[in-house]
């Protein structure tokens, strides 16, 4: 902490105290909105920490002192006290007593009856969020703690966004933020049985068009109900949801187009949508599916089985690996399909009879041992499902496959059953 | 942050205590004597970390609440069940057949009347005389579990019983927040309860069963749950508890099937939480093999893994999975296989793991038709179109193999 004189704290204070007030009398929403975003570390609130530090309690007498302070009284004490912990590290402190701040200001923003300070209410929405992820992590590491604070800041996200959804015009245009920094912190607490909820609020507005939401949150919330579907394996809708973020994502937003790549693309080759090449994979760094496509063009199990546990952790950790584990099925139809090819080549009239025994050597050279009564059950099952046409001769251990249209694409559509 | 749910004004019985590093029901030693109030800060997580409320509490929440301040009851209730509520339910005749000394429906003893779990229980009206300190509890599902035997009465009124009378346990349990190792082995048991009874319960009949069977289900996905949290809670570093790996690996075999409405969260997001030593436990691969395969449709490999390495318990959670695979499997061989060429119904068997009588009888269920070729041997001709999933839910084959599995 810098040194800092009584008299230049005393003026420091009293100067950010004076700016609070103005804005709030002006309406002056973007400087309201740095005077409360503390993870910006900016130089002021930095400084402005350090005085408060200086004069510790005293400064409540500061604001009590004047008529035009003691008005905000019930947002600024906290929010002082907040900033205070936050400068000198004490992390939990600091959430406390900004929750306390964020619920007076809530409480405040009910009254005005305009939404000019939305976007403040915004920032004070993320700051919550950030300190109480913060607050957590050190209680975590530290004492072993498990997380709580974040829960807690949920809840006040949970009311903030009652409070504008239920409101009119901007009030509720300013909902979906709210709604996505609900989803952040569910989604990091695990919760996620949490976001229906709030989606069903967010879908039942009948009032206006989704299409009217600022652009950036309806990709942000795109991307999460996307992810949401994926989860839950629904791979249309998790499609549809996910194509969309990514359509209107800003392409310079690199970052942002990976994360929504990395749960598109299991989606894609869930329905058969399978890249020409590499490219994507490349030039947004998703490496950990490279093999996981040339398995599938290539008709490789091995490969397949490879690379789910070379990247085992990882897939599990971003929640994939049952999405891609499920490929499996369609790498058996691609290993068929290369088997009838070359049938084809050398014998073509008897090409579309796959004996099992065939099937079984190809499998032996990928390395997977099977007998033939598991080779009788997976053909079963392709037959089936409509990756392969054709019936199943079992006395005489061959496939027969159709004349036509042996192996039907998925065409945009997941493997029936 | 509030002490708002606790009522803590009305704070007359002394056996409150405040919990920042106070007496606490815990002890080094699982299942040591009367479990003394060793004081033991090394284990502050367990202390202080919160069971969370999935179990019965839904009432008092305990959510915001700064939990280095909080007070939790220390029961003193010696007996199985609390001196006044044996008087009341005695004077009003709400005593369960267990509990009747004699068979007389008015009169019990310390012996035989157990605490019912009750419903409307809110925070401020529990006194410490009506909840049994840790010690007591484990003596009381020793007691309740030893009823299981019993051949006394038909088996969904032992379980009803039990199922009530666990319920309580786990409710004090709750409400003193006992999370220690020895709380682990009193979960770990009910769990088994509740498996088995899922098993048991099938093989009764009578109107009641359907919502029995449901309900017991609910509390195994709840105890699971609570358990799941205790196991977390007593974590040091990277380590696994004795059992922990099996009864992990139960939540996955209750969630093969997402639509099942089994509660819980979609086993992707489940999988997130696993420890790297539970992933790569031999029971945790064992069921994510188990998934892939049903996902799949897999019949032949699901079924003659199960048949080969699950444990009891498994294989109880796996019962109606069985089931489905083997439907499936009629299901697509009768729609793939060639017409000319019946299905030999001991070939069947074998790759179903059951009885060639039974397979007969499942082919029957699925509304198909099986007749005898002209070497004798019976089989199922194929193409048929009247097939359908068997009516019956609950109907159960054996699988060949179990034998080996202990109990």
């Amino acid at each position: 902490m810098a040194y800092v004189s009584m008299g230049e704290a005393h003026r420091r204070i009293t100067e950010y105290l004076n700016r609070f007030c103005d804005a709030v009398s002006y309406q002056d929403s973007s400087t309201l909105c740095r005077l409360l975003s503390f993870s910006s570390n900016s130089p002021p609130l930095l400084s402005l920490a350090d005085a408060l530090n200086l004069f510790q309690d005293a400064s409540s007498s500061l604001i009590r002192q004047s008529d035009k302070f003691s008005e905000y009284g019930e947002i600024l004490a906290p929010l002082f006290r907040s900033l205070q912990s936050y400068r000198v590290g004490n992390l939990v402190e600091a959430y406390l007593a900004f929750d306390k701040f964020a619920n007076a200001f809530v409480q405040e923003f009910r009254n005005w009856e305009s939404a000019w300070a939305l976007e403040a209410l915004h920032v004070v929405c993320y700051e919550i969020r950030v300190l109480a992820e913060k607050a957590d992590h050190k209680e975590l590491t530290c004492n072993g703690k498990s997380p709580e604070k974040l829960k807690a800041a949920g809840s006040l996200l949970m009311k903030v966004f009652g409070l504008l959804a239920a409101g009119k015009g901007p009030k509720r245009l300013g909902a979906l933020y709210v709604t996505c920094q609900l989803f952040k912190t569910y989604f990091k607490l695990g919760t996620v049985n949490l976001c229906p909820s709030v989606i069903r609020s967010i879908e039942t507005a009948r009032i206006f068009d989704f299409e009217e939401f600022p652009r950036r949150d309806k990709v942000t919330y795109m991307y999460y109900t996307g992810r949401l579907e994926v989860f839950n394996e629904n791979f249309l809708a998790a499609d549809t949801k996910l194509s969309y973020a990514l359509q209107y994502c800003n392409p310079k937003r690199e970052g942002n187009i990976r994360m929504i790549l990395k749960y598109l693309i299991p989606v894609k080759l869930s329905i058969g949508v399978i890249p020409k090449d590499d490219e994507l994979l490349q030039n947004y760094n998703l490496h950990e599916y490279t093999k996981i496509v040339q398995a599938l063009r290539k008709g490789d199990l091995r490969l397949l089985r490879h690379a789910l546990q070379e990247h085992e952790d990882r897939f599990l950790r971003s929640g994939v690996y049952l999405v891609l584990e499920k490929l499996e099925l369609q790498v058996y139809q691609r290993l068929m399909k290369k088997i009838y090819i070359i049938q084809k080549q050398s014998d073509p009239a008897r090409a579309h009879q796959l004996k099992l025994e065939v099937i079984a050597k190809a499998l032996r050279w990928l390395e997977m041992d099977m007998d033939l009564d598991e080779v009788e059950c997976i053909m079963t099952i392709l037959i089936h499902k409509n990756l392969v046409k054709g019936y199943l001769a079992h006395k005489s251990k061959v496939v027969v496959l159709s004349k036509q249209n042996p192996f039907p694409k998925l065409n945009g559509k997941p493997v029936g059953s | 942050m509030n002490r708002r749910n606790r009522g803590s004004s009305s704070s007359s019985s002394s056996s409150r205590v405040s919990n920042t590093y106070g007496n606490r029901q815990l002890s080094d030693n699982p299942r040591a004597g009367s479990g003394g109030g060793a004081i033991d800060s090394f284990r502050r997580r367990a202390d202080v970390v919160p069971v969370k409320r999935n179990n019965d509490k839904d009432e008092s929440d305990n959510k915001g609440e700064d939990l280095t301040d909080v007070s939790f009851i220390v029961g003193t209730c010696s007996s199985m069940c609390p001196e006044r509520e044996r008087v009341t339910r005695e004077r009003l005749r709400d005593l369960a057949v267990f509990e009747r000394l004699y068979g007389n429906p008015s009169k019990s003893s310390t012996d035989l009347a157990v605490k019912k779990f009750c419903r409307t229980l809110s925070a401020a009206d529990v006194q410490a005389s009506d909840v049994r300190p840790l010690p007591v509890l484990e003596e009381t599902l020793k007691y309740l579990l030893s009823l299981l035997d019993s051949r006394e009465h038909p088996f969904e009124v032992v379980h009803d019983f039990i199922f009530d009378r666990t319920r309580s346990i786990r409710q004090d349990l709750s409400i003193q927040n006992l999370a220690n190792e020895r709380v682990i082995y009193l979960y770990e048991e009910m769990v088994k309860f509740h498996v088995i009874s899922h098993k048991r319960l099938q093989s009764c009949s009578g109107t009641s069963i359907s919502p029995m069977h449901h309900l017991n289900m609910e509390q195994l996905a709840k105890t699971l749950t609570s358990l799941y949290n205790i196991y977390d809670a007593n974590r040091k570093s990277d380590s696994t508890h004795e059992n922990e790996a099996e009864f992990r690996s139960l939540y996955v075999l209750l969630h093969l099937n997402p639509s099942s409405g089994v509660m819980g969260e979609p086993l992707s997001l489940w999988f997130r939480k696993l420890t790297f030593a539970l992933v790569k436990s031999k029971e945790i691969c064992f069921v994510r093999n188990l998934l892939r395969f049903y996902r799949m449709g897999n019949y032949k490999n699901f079924l003659s893994r199960i048949a080969s390495e699950a444990t009891y318990l498994q294989y109880c959670i796996s019962e109606p999975h069985i089931r489905e695979m083997r439907s499936v499997a009629v299901q697509y061989i009768n729609s793939v296989c060639y017409k000319l060429q019946p299905y030999s119904l001991l070939r069947l068997s074998q790759n179903l793991m059951m009885k060639e009588l039974d397979v007969e009888s499942l082919c029957h269920d699925c509304g198909l038709e099986t007749c005898t070729d002209s070497d004798g041997f019976t089989v199922l001709t194929t193409k048929q179109s009247t097939f359908r999933s068997p009516e019956d839910k609950f109907k159960v084959y054996d699988l060949i193999g179990i034998e080996r599995m202990k109990r």
